[in-house]
């Protein structure tokens, strides 16, 4: 039913692409490559590693790489391309059903609203960790100062292409404005606070996603991510300090 | 009383953070109730033991089943069910302490706090493991079973 050899890898490439991207695990996205290429008649391998992606058929000498630079988690991204890949797989859509609704997927992106997201972002701040350990009137304010704070991280990183600025002004921001709080006697505790409300930038779940690709084997994947998680969370903390110290600077004399 | 508070708040967390890493709307609900069981089973076994490594590990398994039973009722990939329900137990405010105490030249509490993140991160991953391998040998039980 397909022809083209060098079309089905290509593809393979994109849908593998969207996948990593969008921040699927390494050995998931193999997965699906090679079951698609496979329902498509051509026995494909794929190797993937969190910077680039191989696609390899036996037909010809070439090997198809993709360069892939991690995004932001889009899982909904992930979710639409595996319903695609499943279905191709089970017979139920054809080849160029497939083709247009990975095009789709590419192109489109379907998002929550921003008042959504704001509160997503609040909710996240209230860490349950901190519960009966800071005061209710601290988490109260961390939902708030959350939110700051990844409003300001995603507003840097529509601005720069510098990586780890963007979640260097977020923890700027939550810095400065937790101690600024503590420092007017709202805030009983700014460390509580900055915990709390850095909920939605730390890199936990990156570092919890690395040893499971570290467990499945996938050793380079599971040490990029280790260290891109680190590299993070310095940025993080290098902002929270940068913050707290400009807000005793500023502050300090008048509060 | 305190258990309910838990579990409500734990809940919105991983709904929140389904918000913010764009999960398809219905997995949301699958996703919060993962992260509300997962973080009860953390908040009373470090009652019960004050230990480290067991609350972390079983509430890891716990994630692992949950996650996987909803996966199979929503037609959803695992992973967009395990990184909301996460986002509460995982060692994020360990690691920015860790790297702040570095920028701060407090070299030994910066190692500290890096070799619990990795201890409290390998327990979670572990526990996924468990999950999945003792989840994958059951489907293969059940779906056996019929044919027979």
């Amino acid at each position: 039913m397909v022809t083209n050899e060098k079309a089905i890898i290509a593809l393979c490439g994109r849908v593998g692409k969207l996948l990593l991207e969008n921040g699927a695990e390494t050995g998931r996205v193999e997965g699906t490559v090679e079951y698609i290429g496979r329902a498509a008649g051509l026995a494909v391998s794929c190797h993937a590693t969190m910077t680039a992606l191989f696609v390899d058929a036996d037909f010809d000498t070439a090997t198809h790489l993709v360069k892939v630079r991690t995004k932001d988690f889009d899982l909904r991204k992930v979710d639409a391309v595996n319903t695609l890949s499943r279905r191709f797989v089970a017979g139920r859509i054809d080849w160029a059903t497939l083709e247009s609704g990975v095009a789709d997927v590419e192109r489109q992106r379907v998002d929550y609203t921003w008042p959504q997201k704001i509160l997503g972002a609040g909710l996240v701040s209230v860490a349950p960790m901190l519960l009966f350990q800071a005061t209710w009137g601290d988490l109260a304010l961390a939902f708030g100062v959350g939110i700051a704070g990844y409003l300001a991280a995603q507003l840097t990183g529509r601005h720069t292409s510098t990586p780890y600025i963007a979640v260097g002004v977020g923890g700027l921001t939550i810095g400065f404005l937790a101690t600024t709080l503590a420092l007017a006697g709202l805030g009983a505790s700014a460390d509580n606070i900055v915990i709390s409300a850095l909920m939605p930038l730390v890199p936990g779940v990156a570092i919890t996603n690395s040893l499971r690709e570290l467990i499945a084997k996938h050793t380079i994947s599971g040490l990029v991510r280790a260290v891109d998680a680190v590299m993070v969370a310095g940025a993080i903390g290098a902002g929270v300090v940068v913050g707290n110290a400009l807000a005793h600077g500023l502050l300090g004399g008048l509060l | 009383m305190t258990y309910l508070i838990h579990a409500l708040i734990s809940f919105a967390s991983s709904v929140g953070f389904g918000i913010i890493t764009n999960i398809p709307r219905r997995t949301l609900l699958p996703a919060g109730i993962t992260g509300a069981a997962s973080w009860l089973v953390y908040v009373a076994l470090t009652a019960a033991t004050h230990a480290v490594i067991l609350p972390n590990l079983m509430a890891g398994v716990t994630i692992g089943v949950l996650a996987n039973l909803f996966a199979i009722r929503v037609k959803a990939p695992v992973n967009v069910m395990y990184i909301p329900s996460l986002v509460s137990l995982v060692p994020g405010a360990i690691i920015y302490m860790s790297m702040k105490d570095f920028t701060l030249g407090r070299e030994a509490a910066a190692q500290q706090g890096l070799t619990k993140t990795l201890t409290i991160a390998i327990a979670l991953a572990v526990g996924f493991v468990i999950a999945e391998a003792s989840f994958n040998a059951l489907r293969r039980l059940a779906r056996r079973r019929p044919q027979n």
